[in-house]
C-alpha cells in the first residue's frame, strides 16, 4: 500500500511541477481556438520538456566543477519552490478553468473518458508492477542510484563503482539521470523505485496525453478551419471531421486504444514500442516515444495555424529538453524537425519560419559535435583539478 | 544493432538493419498502405500531415546510401535504427483503422470491423508480454535472492564497499539495487566474454586480471589455479556468487574459498584477499 501511496504522491508532484512549469510558456495559447486561457494537457507535456532545460542550466556548472549532488539539491529544490509559486499566482485562476472545462467534459462523455482512461491505466499497471531484465538499466538506474551514494554527479563509475578521472561526454549533458538523483536524495525514495516504477508511470500518462491531443486534434482540430462540420471537398471517402460531433468525440478514445494496441504488438528489441512498454525509464524510450511524438503533435498545429506565435518557442524547448533528457535526441529531432517542418516551410512559403526551425535543430547538432570533438580526442573534462 | 556493420554490409546495411527492426511485424506495412489510402482518398489536410514527411524519410531515413554516407562521420552502426523511431507508425496507422471504423454506419457492422482490425494487429504484430507476464516480487522490481545476497554479503564483510563477481544477471542488476556493492566485471567485459572466447594473451593479460576470472568462471575455459588465485588477488574481489548449476564450485572451496552462504539458486563465496585495499569515496573537500 506504501508503495502505492508513494508512486501516486510522486506521480501527483510531479505533474504539479510539470504544469507550473509549462503555464508560464503556453498562457492564453488555448484561449482563441477552446476557450480556456491554460491548456492544462499541453502545459503539463511542455513543463516536462521545460522543467529538464532549467534543470540542466542549473545542474552542468556544479557537475562540471565537480561539486556535491547534495550542493545541486540545495540549488534546485528552492527553485522549482519559487517557479511552482509563482506560477500558481499567476496561472491559479486559469487552472480552474481549465480544471472546469474537463470537469464539464467527463460529465458531458463520461463513457469516452473511460475508454480513454482504460488502456491508460492498464499499461500504468503494466510498467509499474512487472519485472523486466534490461541491459541499459545497469548503466541509468545505477548512476542515479551511485550519484545519490557518493554524493557526487557522474564521477564515480555506475558499471562497477570505480572512480572515473574524466567525465564521459556521451551522457555529460544528458542530465535526466542526475533530476533523478536530485529527487532521491531529497526524498530518500530509493533510486529502483523512483526510476522503474515513479517516472515510468510519469513517462507513461504524459505519453498519453500527447496521443490523446493527436487523436484529438486529428479528429477535433482546435482550428475552427478544420472543426466538427467541415467537410473538405474532393475528400472521396468521408472525412471523419464531417461527422457527428458523438462520432468525433468516439474517434478519440478508439483512436487511442488502438495506439495502445499498436503499442503492445509493434515489439522487436529496436521498436520504441518496446522501449516503451519495458524500458520506460530510460532516456531514449522518453525521446523515442514522448519527444518524438510531441514535435509532431506541434507540427500539426503549426500545419493548422493553431497554436499561435510561441510555435517556436515549444517547440524549443521539446528539443532542448528532449538533448537534456537523452543523447539520442541530437540525432533523432533534427532529422525529425527536417523531414516535417522543411516542406511544411516549402510549401507554405513562410521563409520566416527558418529562423525557428534554426533554432531547434541547434541544440542537437551543438552536442554532437561537442561529443565528436570529445571521441577525437580534442577535449576530456577531468573530474578532479590537473 | 547487434551483428550489422555498415562497412561491411555497404548499401545492403539499410535493408538488413530494417529486417531486424521489423522482425515478424507487419507494422511497417500496414504504414505504406496506410499512406497509399491517404494519396488516394484523404483530405488536403491529412495529406498535409502524412505525405511529405514520409517522403523526406524514405529519400533520406529509408535511402540504403544514407548509413553509407553518416557512417563516415559518425558510428551509426549500433544506432541507425532508431531514425525509424521518426516514422509515425503509431500515429497514422491507428488514426486510419479508426476512420475506417467511423465510415462504417451501423453498431454491428462496426463491431466487425474492429474485430477484424484487431486481429490484423494481432497477425501484423508480436505481443510484447507474448511470454507471459512476469510480475515484480517487490517494490524494488529486483530478484528476492540479489536483495537477500545483497545482505548477505554486506552482513559478512566489515567493508563498507565490498568488491563481489557475480554471475551475469545479478551482475547487470546489483548496482541498481547496492550502490555500496563495488563489482570485478563492468557490463561490456560481461557481455564480450557472454559472446567471445578468451586468447592466451588475453589470459595472460595482467592489466585485466578479470578475463580471467570470466574466462573461467562464464566460459569454463581452463584456467590455472594459481592464475585464477592471482586474479582475484589482484581485482581486489572479496566475495563471488555463481549460479548452483556451475561446475565450477568444487574448484572454489578446493581453492580455499569458503562457502558463506546459498540462497535457492546460488552460492556465495568469500575470498580473503592477502592484502586488502579498503575502497574509499575521494575527497573534494580539498578541492573546495
Amino acid at each position: 500500500m506504501a508503495y502505492i501511496v508513494i508512486i501516486a504522491l510522486g506521480v501527483l508532484v510531479n505533474f504539479i511541477i510539470y504544469l507550473s512549469f509549462g503555464s508560464l510558456i503556453t498562457m492564453g495559447i488555448g484561449k482563441k481556438h477552446r476557450g480556456s486561457s491554460c491548456p492544462i494537457l499541453l502545459s503539463s507535456v511542455i513543463g516536462f520538456f521545460l522543467y529538464y532545460c532549467v534543470f540542466f542550466v542549473v545542474c552542468v556548472p556544479p557537475m562540471k566543477y565537480y561539486r556535491p549532488l547534495s550542493m545541486l539539491t540545495k540549488i534546485w529544490t528552492p527553485m522549482v519552490l519559487v517557479i511552482v509559486a509563482a506560477s500558481l499566482i499567476m496561472n491559479g485562476k486559469a487552472w480552474v478553468d481549465g480544471f472546469r472545462q474537463w470537469g464539464e467534459r467527463i460529465r458531458n462523455w463520461p463513457v469516452f473518458i473511460l475508454l480513454i482512461l482504460l488502456p491508460v491505466m492498464i499499461q500504468v499497471i503494466l510498467v509499474s508492477c512487472t519485472y523486466n531484465f534490461t541491459l541499459d538499466a545497469a548503466y541509468y538506474v545505477a548512476n542515479v542510484a551511485t550519484s545519490v551514494e557518493t554524493d557526487m554527479m557522474n564521477v564515480y563509475d555506475p558499471f562497477t563503482g570505480a572512480w572515473q578521472d574524466h567525465y564521459e561526454m556521451r551522457y555529460f549533458f544528458a542530465t535526466y539521470q542526475m533530476q533523478d538523483a536530485v529527487v532521491c536524495q531529497l526524498t530518500g525514495i530509493p533510486a529502483l523505485i523512483w526510476t522503474k516504477s515513479v517516472m515510468a508511470v510519469t513517462v507513461i500518462l504524459l505519453t498519453n496525453i500527447v496521443y490523446y491531443m493527436i487523436a484529438r486534434e486529428m479528429f477535433i482540430p482546435a482550428s475552427p478551419a478544420f472543426g466538427p462540420g467541415y467537410e473538405e471537398a474532393g475528400s472521396k471517402s468521408g472525412n471523419s471531421c464531417a461527422g457527428t460531433v458523438r462520432n468525433n468525440e468516439l474517434a478519440i478514445p478508439v483512436m487511442m486504444i488502438f495506439m495502445f494496441v499498436v503499442n503492445l504488438t509493434f515489439i522487436t528489441i529496436y521498436t520504441s514500442s518496446l522501449f516503451l512498454m519495458t524500458r520506460t525509464y530510460e532516456g531514449k524510450a522518453i525521446v523515442g516515444n514522448l519527444a518524438v511524438i510531441t514535435v509532431f503533435y506541434l507540427f500539426i498545429r503549426m500545419n493548422d495555424g493553431s497554436i499561435g506565435k510561441k510555435a517556436w518557442l515549444i517547440t524549443f524547448i521539446v528539443c532542448f529538453g528532449a538533448a537534456t533528457i537523452s543523447s539520442s535526441a541530437n540525432m533523432l529531432l533534427p532529422v525529425e524537425l527536417t523531414a516535417l517542418f522543411i516542406p511544411m516551410l516549402i510549401r507554405k512559403k513562410r521563409p520566416g519560419m527558418l529562423p525557428g526551425y534554426i533554432a531547434c535543430v541547434i541544440p542537437g547538432i551543438v552536442f554532437s559535435l561537442v561529443f565528436v570533438l570529445y571521441v577525437k580526442g580534442y577535449f576530456v573534462w577531468y573530474t578532479f583539478p590537473k | 544493432m547487434q551483428g550489422l556493420n555498415v562497412t561491411e554490409k555497404g548499401l545492403g546495411y539499410l535493408w538488413a538493419c530494417l529486417t531486424s527492426y521489423t522482425g515478424a511485424c507487419a507494422y511497417l506495412m500496414l504504414y505504406v498502405a496506410a499512406l497509399l489510402y491517404i494519396c488516394v482518398f484523404g483530405s488536403r489536410r491529412e495529406k498535409e500531415i502524412f505525405i511529405p514527411c514520409s517522403v523526406f524519410l524514405i529519400l533520406t531515413v529509408y535511402n540504403p546510401v544514407a548509413p553509407v554516407i553518416l557512417n563516415r562521420f559518425f558510428d551509426v552502426n549500433s544506432e541507425y535504427y532508431r531514425f525509424f523511431w521518426i516514422t509515425p507508425v503509431v500515429v497514422l496507422v491507428p488514426y486510419l483503422f479508426t476512420r475506417l471504423i467511423l465510415t462504417v454506419r451501423g453498431g454491428r457492422e462496426r463491431s466487425v470491423i474492429t474485430v477484424l482490425i484487431l486481429c490484423i494487429c494481432l497477425v501484423s504484430g508480436n505481443f510484447v508480454y507474448r511470454n507471459g507476464i512476469q510480475p515484480a516480487t517487490n517494490i524494488y522490481k529486483m530478484p528476492d535472492e540479489l536483495i537477500q545476497i545483497s545482505a548477505i554479503i554486506h552482513e559478512d564483510s566489515e567493508a563498507e564497499y565490498p568488491k563481489a563477481f557475480l554471475e551475469y544477471e545479478y551482475n547487470m542488476q546489483m548496482r541498481q539495487y547496492d550502490p555500496k556493492m563495488q563489482l570485478t566485471v563492468d557490463r561490456e567485459d560481461y557481455l564480450n566474454a557472454v559472446s567471445t572466447p578468451y586468447t592466451e594473451d588475453m589470459l595472460e593479460d595482467e592489466a585485466h586480471p578479470q578475463y580471467r576470472l570470466l574466462a573461467f568462471l562464464v566460459r569454463l575455459q581452463p584456467v590455472d589455479r594459481e592464475d585464477f588465485l592471482d586474479a582475484l588477488e589482484s581485482s581486489k574481489t572479496d566475495y563471488i556468487v555463481i549460479n548452483k548449476n556451475n561446475p565450477r564450485d568444487t574448484f572454489l572451496l578446493s581453492a580455499g574459498l569458503k562457502k558463506i552462504a546459498e540462497t535457492e539458486h546460488h552460492n556465495v563465496f568469500r575470498y580473503e584477499v592477502k592484502e586488502p585495499y579498503d575502497f574509499e569515496l575521494v575527497d573534494y573537500s580539498v578541492v573546495y
